[in-house]
């Protein structure tokens, strides 16, 4: 492979009328008129906007609920909340905080921030983004719903079973938490497949991947991990409402499960998840640093190395969770010795940082205030969490309120301070407006006052033995006054974080204008021109900013069209598709416009969640079938019937349409879901393993059923699979289609066969469970590949067909093989259980 | 392969090598592997010895055949045959020291 460093000198358009181009680009890329033009926008400027905006909601939510919480612990008998309401609003605080805060919010960065930063006009897939808002709000509500209702879950943000079971958990408190915060998953993947698509495939013409921006690579670390770690939650999320709704035996002991499963499918997703908060945050401070140090940033390479070694590493830690539930000491000293050497990379970028700092002039500006607050806040939250990775410190601390402290200095100081030094190095491109002295630095010093008063006290709260998720403690007269101090610091704490809020709208509405790239910044976010267009930039750059070269230098050519792909003369949403490694251009992509296809599709979603809810479980395939049609409707806006000329890019340069490209975003974007599906998968198998290795009740009481009939009928639904994945190889046509559908749809009816002669009642044992759980997965995978080659023979149909137009079937060749792997790592699962017994 | 698979490849030694002995460690415990002896240890213990080797050995291996110098592009890929050579070598090194069940 070539060496991806060689830029492309690409000549620029010529100039044109900025005001003109401006008005053609908006006409394309605004979003509709009034109340009905939010509900179709799928601009990444106003959806990532509105994350962040609903995220800001949510974390006012979560922030009454902890004043609840510390308002009944300031006395030690309190009478404000009894215990059920207790228990119930401390889980909602913790839940909100991380699922309906923290990653939203950071998601919420990512989409309004990246195309700007990459210089590209919108997000990968705009339709998803919105799609994954209508989730992430509609999860919210149900959860928030809950708790007004006073049913709302209570087991704590980490749900640990048998506590969350049917048993302890009889009520839909649970089950609330379960489907609630998986709808809201669905946000957490989609903004993964499309960061991770995005900074791939849409930089700047010899951006190759060494020169691009640090937050790029934060986000791109950060997605993902959200790739590999949201699996694992979602998959133990699925199982839990399975056993809870239908009564099949995986967490339960009696019949072969195993409550530790939960917690290692939860801490799988939960260690990294600490991860994904911290690095889009550690992003914005790589971002800011040098810019208020008029420097550039100390040791890139070493920065990006670091990145990598976490993005790895964070996933080797899970078990230091589970420190107490008597583990064998070697496999504590493995997590234990990973969780001490995450810390070099952490101490890397720390390095960086202050080296950064010492080498340029730091300008105390209010976003270096809260970079300070982080600095000063995370340190001391690392240093408590290398106590905790001690294995004795952490069996004496574990579940005590030290371990509240440990996380609120790890979570505030890693993952607030830098947002609200995001918030306010990024205001004046938001608003446009600049501050109002004083304010901001008034907030910042009664945040951290109030902060530092509140958790630091609870180190000792935790140290004299009192334990977390409490809520009166009579007996312990020698807690008191360290609860109300906390108690006490929390409110000024509150009245900060209400002065950062007032100080943020009192800016937007009455702020004085700034000059546009009031930071001199080093990105291209500050080349846009303001307020910031719908369109982003009215041509693209025809390469990434030189070191050190301020971005508004470059703002002027951009707007007069000197750059690639100038305005909208097609009258199309265009963008600049490159090469992952090479950042060289590749071709044009036209994207989909406005639409309410994904509220529609959210909705159908949540129709379904509401019918679980309600346990009305036999109308649920009604909400399936409604989610099919509506991607069958999304695929078909995708289609074309006839081929379209290239674009000219450049003057001396014409590119393709992706309706020509094998390797289109789409292609990458199911390559993203796929990674993502295959960890569900590997882990579904590491929970099988797990199981049938560690649990207590096995082997199971029943023997399995089937003998060679079974094993023939298994062995024939793989070939036909494997007819498949030959079938979309063939030259593409009519033919293939019609083949790939009817073997799909051969092999989905062995399926169904093979389920109804060889499983036991699910009921009855794990294993029993499991294998159902593994034949509905390759079900489910058969309908979807027979799905796309119905898709594509009625494509055929249409005459939309065409060897010059590859992507379609490129894509469902994508699918079928995956298919066609996992039956096949399935069948051999099975014939392995029944020939080992 | 791509520059972004090259780079990957040290931590990926990693991840392979830490689950496998993790694996291996849970399995053998439950089956009774460590008390099948042979001298000087059990065959539990040389079965994560030898997954141990093997991943030092790969990584090693990067270290030597990934090219060095020539600015960012050979340095990342270099930078995770490092990071996975240390990984291994640190996060399994109680394989040593520590008992195994
Ligand atoms: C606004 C200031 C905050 C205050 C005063 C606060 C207060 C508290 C208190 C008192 C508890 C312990 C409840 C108990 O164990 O009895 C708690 C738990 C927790 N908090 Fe916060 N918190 C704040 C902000 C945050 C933020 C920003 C996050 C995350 C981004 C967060 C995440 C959590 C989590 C995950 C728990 C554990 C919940 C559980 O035990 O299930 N908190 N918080
Ligand atoms: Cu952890």
């Amino acid at each position: 492979m070539t060496a991806p460093d060689k830029g492309f000198t690409l000549s620029p358009n010529p100039p044109q009328h900025a005001l003109h181009l401006h008005r053609e680009l908006n006409r394309v890329w605004a979003n509709d008129r009034g109340w009905w033009g939010q509900i179709t926008a799928v601009n990444h400027t106003t959806l990532g906007l509105r994350f962040m905006a609903t995220a800001l909601v949510f974390f006012a939510i979560g922030g009454v609920l902890a004043m609840m919480l510390r308002a009944q612990l300031a006395t030690p008998a309190g009478v404000f909340l009894d215990t059920e309401l207790y228990n119930q609003i401390f889980t909602m605080h913790g839940s909100i905080m991380m699922f309906l805060f923290a990653i939203p919010m950071l998601e919420g960065l990512g989409i309004w921030l990246l195309p700007k930063i990459l210089g590209t006009r919108d997000m990968a897939f705009p339709r998803l983004t919105a799609l994954g808002y209508w989730c992430y709000l509609f999860g919210g509500l149900i959860m928030l719903t809950a708790l007004l209702f006073g049913v709302a879950p209570r087991d704590g943000w980490f749900m640990y079973t048998p506590l969350s079971g049917a048993t302890h958990s009889p009520g839909i408190n649970a089950d609330i938490w379960l489907l609630g915060v998986t709808f809201v998953e669905i946000s957490a993947l989609a903004a993964a497949i499309e960061i991770t698509v995005t900074i791939l495939r849409q930089r700047p013409p010899g951006m190759t991947l060494t020169r691009m921006p640090l937050f790029a690579w934060y986000m791109l670390g950060t997605s993902v991990m959200m790739l590999v770690g949201f699996p694992p939650l979602i998959l133990g999320s699925v199982l839990l409402e399975v056993e809870r709704a239908f009564n099949w035996p995986f967490f339960e002991v009696a019949r072969g499960g195993d409550p530790l499963l939960w917690q290692h499918l939860f801490w799988l997703f939960g260690h990294p998840e600490v991860y994904i908060i911290f690095l889009p945050a550690a992003g914005a401070i790589s971002t800011i640093i040098p810019v208020m140090c008029r420097t550039q940033i100390v040791g890139y390479g070493a920065i990006v190395a670091a990145i990598l070694a976490l993005v790895f590493l964070s996933f080797g830690l899970w078990v230091h969770h589970m420190f107490t539930v008597g583990i064998p000491h070697m496999a504590l000293a493995f997590f234990s010795a990973a969780s001490a050497l995450v810390a070099v990379p952490t101490a890397v970028q720390i390095f960086a940082w202050i080296g950064t700092m010492w080498r340029g002039q730091p300008q105390m500006h209010l976003p270096m205030l809260h970079i300070m607050g982080f600095f000063l806040t995370f340190v001391m939250g690392g240093l408590t969490g290398v106590m905790l990775a001690i294995v004795p410190f952490n069996w004496q601390a574990h579940d005590t309120a030290f371990v509240t402290a440990h996380l609120h200095y790890v979570l505030i100081g890693g993952f607030v301070f830098p947002m609200m030094a995001a918030a306010s190095y990024w205001m004046p491109l938001i608003s446009g407006r600049g501050r109002i002295k004083g304010l901001g630095e008034a907030a910042f010093w009664v945040i951290l006052l109030g902060f530092h008063g509140t958790f630091f006290v609870m180190h000792l709260t935790g140290l004299v033995g009192m334990p977390r998720r409490i809520d009166t403690y009579p007996d312990n007269p020698e807690w008191i006054w360290l609860n109300l101090t906390s108690s006490i610091f929390s409110f000024v704490l509150t009245i900060g974080f209400a002065l950062f809020a007032i100080d943020m709208v009192l800016q937007a509405l009455l702020g004085p204008r700034t000059p546009r790239d009031p930071w001199k910044g080093q990105t291209l976010d500050w080349a846009m021109m303001r307020p910031t267009p719908s369109y982003t930039f009215a041509s693209l750059s025809t390469r990434p900013l030189t070191p050190g070269q301020p971005a508004g230098e470059v703002a002027l050519r951009l707007a007069r069209g000197e750059g690639l792909l100038p305005g909208a003369p097609r009258g199309r949403r265009e963008f600049l598709v490159t090469e992952i490694g090479t950042g060289r251009p590749d071709h044009v992509a036209i994207l989909p416009g406005n639409t309410a296809l994904p509220l529609a599709m959210s909705a159908m979603i949540g129709g379904f969640v509401l019918l679980m809810l309600a346990g009305l479980y036999i109308l649920t395939p009604l909400a399936l079938a409604g989610v099919g049609v509506l991607i069958w409707r999304w695929g078909r806006s995708l289609t074309t019937p006839h081929d379209h000329p290239p674009v000219s890019i450049a003057p001396e340069l014409s590119l393709p349409v992706h309706h020509h490209s094998r390797a289109t975003l789409v292609q990458s974007g199911i390559v993203c879901l796929l990674v993502a599906n295959g960890t569900l998968f590997a882990s579904l198998l590491f929970g099988l393993g797990f199981l049938t290795v560690v649990a207590p009740n096995w082997p199971a009481p029943l023997p399995l059923r089937g003998g060679m009939t079974e094993a023939i009928l298994t062995v024939a639904a793989v070939g036909a699979l494997a007819l498949g994945s030959l079938a979309v190889r063939l030259r593409i046509g009519v033919v293939p289609a019609i083949t790939g559908l009817a073997v799909n749809l051969l092999a989905l009816a062995l399926v169904a066969t093979l389920a109804a002669m060889a499983l036991h009642d699910p009921t009855n044992h794990a294993r029993d469970a499991l294998r159902a759980v593994l034949t509905g997965y390759a079900g489910l995978h058969v309908l979807m590949s027979a799905g796309f080659a119905g898709f594509v023979w009625q494509m055929a149909l249409r005459g939309e067909l065409s060897p010059n137009r590859p992507g379609v079937v490129a894509n469902w060749r994508l699918v079928q093989d995956y298919t066609t792997v996992t039956a096949a790592i399935v069948a051999l699962v099975v014939i392995w259980q029944g020939i080992a017994g | 392969m791509s520059w972004l698979m090259k780079s990957l490849l040290g931590p990926g030694v990693w991840g392979v090598c830490f689950s496998a002995v993790y694996g291996l460690h849970g399995l053998g415990c439950a089956r009774g592997w460590s008390d099948l002896t042979i001298a000087p240890s059990s065959v539990h213990h040389f079965a994560m010895l030898g997954t141990w080797l093997a991943g030092i050995g790969a990584c090693a291996l990067l270290v030597i055949v990934l090219p060095r110098g020539g600015g960012m592009q050979n340095q990342l890929p270099r930078a995770g045959a490092w990071i996975g050579l240390g990984a291994v070598v640190f996060t399994l090194f109680p394989i040593l020291v520590a008992s195994s069940c």
